[in-house]
Order: C-alpha cells, then sequence, then structure tokens
C-alpha cells in the first residue's frame, strides 16, 4: 500500500512539474480547442472511483480478517 | 431488493458506458472558424483576409460554391471575392467606403461562411472597424450589401456543434453532467427508503438510505471538481484558481446552491454517526433525510431558476432546449445519463451487500 502511494505520489510530482515547465498548465489546457479540459475531467471521475474502490476494498479486508 | 443481485443492468451501464466514452471522443467536433487575420481594418483599402476554419470542407467535391459574407447587425455585406485556398483555409478581399462607416453601428463584424457540406457556420464578433476619416471624396470600393440565400447541409456531417468558448470541452456534457443525474437519482431512492422506513421500520430500508446518501456524495463530489475544471478553461479563462472559486460560489447560485446541498447531505453521515442508539439513530436519520431531500430539490432544481446562472437553462429557461442539445449530443447524451445512472446503482447495490454481510457477522 505505502509502495503504491508513493509512487502515486511521485507521478503526481511528474505532472506538476510538466505543468511547471516553458508551456505551463494554463496553455496545455487552452490548446487543441481545449480537448485536455475533457481530458481532466474523466481523470478526476476515475480518481473518485479509485479512491471509492480502495475505500470499500479496506472494509471487505477488515471482514475477511474476521 | 433483489435487484442488488441482479446482472444485466450491470452490463447494460457497461456497454453504454463504453459507447458513450468511444463515441464522445471519436465523433468530431462540427465545422468553426479559429482565426481571422487581420482582424482590425480601415475603410477606403482592399483588405485581403485569411480566414482559418476548423474541421471545414471547403475543397470537397460535395461542397459546392462556398459562399462567404460580412454581417454587420443584420446587413449581410458581399466581400469582392472568395478564394478557397486549402480545406480549411479562405482569402477574401472586402473594403468599406469612408461614407459608409456611419452605418456600421456597432463597429464589429461576424464572418459567415457556408457551403453544402458544413452548412451555415459563423464567427461572431470576428473582425473590427477602425473608424477613420476619409482618405479623398471618391472612394475606391463600396461594399454591397446583399441577401443571403443559401444550400445548406445537403450533406449533413456527424459531429458535435462546434461552440466558441466550449470548443472540445462540448464533451464534458457526457461526463460532468450526469453525475448530477446520477445523484438526483440517488437522493430520490434514499428519499422513498426513508419514507418506507418510516412507514414500516425494516432495518432494509435504512441500510438502503444509508448507503444511497453514500453513493450520492461520490458522485457529487464528481460532478463539483469536474464542474470546477470545465469552469475554469470557459467561464473564468485567466482567472487564478482561488478567484475561480469565489466568484463560481458568489456569481453562480447553481455552484452555491449545489454545495449547500450537499452539505445537508454530509450533514446527514455526521448525524448518523453521531447517534449511538440503533432506533434512534435509524428514526432521526429518516426524518432529517425526507428534509434533505427538500433542501436538495429546492438547492438544485428552484434556486437556480429564479435568478441567472452562467449555466445554460437557468434563469428561467427549461434546460434541455434546442440551443442547449442538438441531435447528436442527444444520441450520446441520454446513454450517458443512463448508463451512469446505472452505475450509480451498482455501486449502491455493492454498498448495501457489504453492509449486509458486515450485519450477518454483528450477530
Amino acid at each position: 500500500m505505502r509502495t503504491l502511494l508513493t509512487i502515486f505520489f511521485s507521478m503526481l510530482f511528474a505532472v506538476v512539474s510538466f505543468a511547471q515547465g516553458e508551456t505551463g498548465s494554463e496553455n496545455i489546457f487552452k490548446s487543441n480547442l481545449k480537448i485536455y479540459v475533457v481530458a481532466a475531467v474523466l481523470t478526476i471521475i476515475l480518481a473518485c472511483l479509485f479512491a471509492f474502490m480502495f475505500a470499500i476494498e479496506r472494509r471487505l479486508k477488515k471482514l475477511e480478517e474476521k | 431488493m433483489n435487484w442488488i443481485y441482479g446482472k444485466w443492468w450491470k452490463w447494460l451501464s457497461a456497454i453504454m458506458l463504453v459507447y458513450v466514452v468511444i463515441g464522445g471522443f471519436v465523433v468530431p467536433l462540427g465545422p468553426g472558424i479559429t482565426k481571422i487575420s487581420p482582424s482590425v481594418f480601415k475603410p477606403d483599402t482592399v483588405y485581403t483576409f485569411r480566414i482559418t476554419a476548423y474541421h471545414a470542407h471547403f475543397l470537397s467535391p460535395e461542397a459546392g460554391k462556398v459562399q462567404l459574407w460580412f454581417k454587420n447587425h443584420y446587413t449581410y455585406y458581399k466581400p469582392l471575392s472568395v478564394n478557397v485556398v486549402s480545406n480549411s483555409e479562405i482569402e477574401a478581399t472586402f473594403a468599406l467606403a469612408s461614407t459608409q462607416q456611419e452605418k456600421i453601428v456597432p463597429s464589429s463584424f461576424d464572418v459567415v461562411i457556408n457551403n453544402n457540406v458544413d452548412g451555415t457556420f459563423a464567427l461572431r464578433e470576428a473582425l473590427t472597424l477602425a473608424k477613420a476619416k476619409a482618405i479623398d471624396s471618391a472612394s475606391v470600393f463600396t461594399a454591397e450589401t446583399t441577401e443571403p440565400v443559401v444550400e445548406n447541409n445537403k450533406h449533413r456531417l456527424f459531429c458535435f456543434p462546434y461552440r466558441e468558448i466550449l470548443y472540445e470541452t462540448i464533451r464534458n456534457t457526457f461526463f460532468h453532467v450526469p453525475m448530477w443525474f446520477v445523484m438526483t437519482m440517488l437522493v430520490f431512492t434514499s428519499f422513498v427508503a426513508s419514507t418506507l422506513y418510516l412507514t414500516k421500520p425494516f432495518e432494509k430500508w435504512d441500510v438502503l438510505a444509508h448507503k444511497a446518501v453514500v453513493a450520492a456524495l461520490l458522485f457529487g463530489t464528481c460532478g463539483y471538481l469536474t464542474g470546477l475544471v470545465w469552469a475554469k478553461y470557459t467561464w473564468y479563462i485567466g482567472v487564478s484558481w482561488g478567484d475561480v472559486i469565489r466568484k463560481l460560489l458568489l456569481e453562480d447560485i447553481k455552484m452555491a446552491a449545489a454545495l449547500v446541498a450537499i452539505f445537508f447531505y454530509v450533514a446527514y453521515m455526521i448525524i448518523r454517526e453521531m447517534i449511538e442508539n440503533d432506533e434512534r439513530r435509524r428514526n432521526i436519520a429518516a426524518v432529517y433525510n425526507i428534509f434533505a431531500f427538500v433542501v436538495f430539490i429546492l438547492c438544485v432544481f428552484v434556486l437556480p431558476r429564479l435568478t441567472d446562472s452562467m449555466h445554460p437553462g437557468n434563469g428561467g429557461n427549461p434546460a434541455f432546449s434546442k440551443y442547449d442539445l442538438d441531435s447528436t449530443l442527444r444520441l450520446f447524451f441520454y446513454p450517458a445519463v443512463i448508463a451512469w445512472i446505472l452505475f450509480g446503482f451498482w455501486i449502491l447495490s455493492i454498498l448495501i451487500r457489504l453492509s449486509f454481510i458486515e450485519q450477518k457477522q454483528k450477530v
């Protein structure tokens, strides 16, 4: 779990550093007629669903341990 | 509550969601004008304007004659010549006599293009006339006015509408909007379950009401966050994140009201946590839930209609007018709504089954 979280956060750092590069996150989202805004929206939905899945799994694990 | 063990509607949800995601990304955006240069012009001079369009088919054999007008207020002006450079580029020459200047109010021109494949599309306020004194008394060219006669959309394209400001983000209609539909459906389920619990206090109704709120909050959060990102890059271009949130909460009543509605359900969760006694908790939660549903309806469906909001279809208008959704969008929007709602109930069914197992283990 901890390794997974570390991987996840290091990936976040990659995204953040990419966003602070020459182009800047503002320009990425405004380029190509704003198609990346759709990508961001889908990413948010997926992230929420995954967070939810992990929460469910934690409850399942508790049940399994009993 | 045997429906939670059913399978077919989960498959339906999965298939429809795949259809929506693929269709929502593969179907191209319709034709639109992205750029015109120069964008400011003076009278008494012949200009060659280079117009760049997106997803247009000017050179297609079916396109026929490409027509172009400069529109000021309700008057259409003919260009001197139109030269199609490529599928997406047109050069149009145009001149306006200084004697015509007085009629040009306001000083901006829309560019309107028409052909048989792309239909009619335009860029509003594309050109601005920089009014100037006449260079000499006899002007070189006088712009002719005309009535636009069009033959369009003979070969109708399969595409999503091209809208200024929105552009490709129009695809978010399939992801952001259904989140709220799911939340509404789940909250309604919760309301019905709470009412049933108050008439007949079966434990399963309490579980259904509770879990439906949990799932509703998940989708509410998704809807809120996606809306935040969408708003930042459409309504509030170049505004910092802090200001976006401040503006949304203060200026867009729908966002403020939706947040209030979400907080009412967060409060429901907290109330459940706080009461130790099982029967007491279930009764109070059921009563509060009915109250919260009324607040939800008021906040999400009534309040935003009373005043103006940035959201389409608010401020007195019904939401699904022909201006908000075109037929191609509908082809994906309705399946998206159904698919996401089924998906929401899938999540709800998993939560309910988990809590049934937990109860069995307690006993």
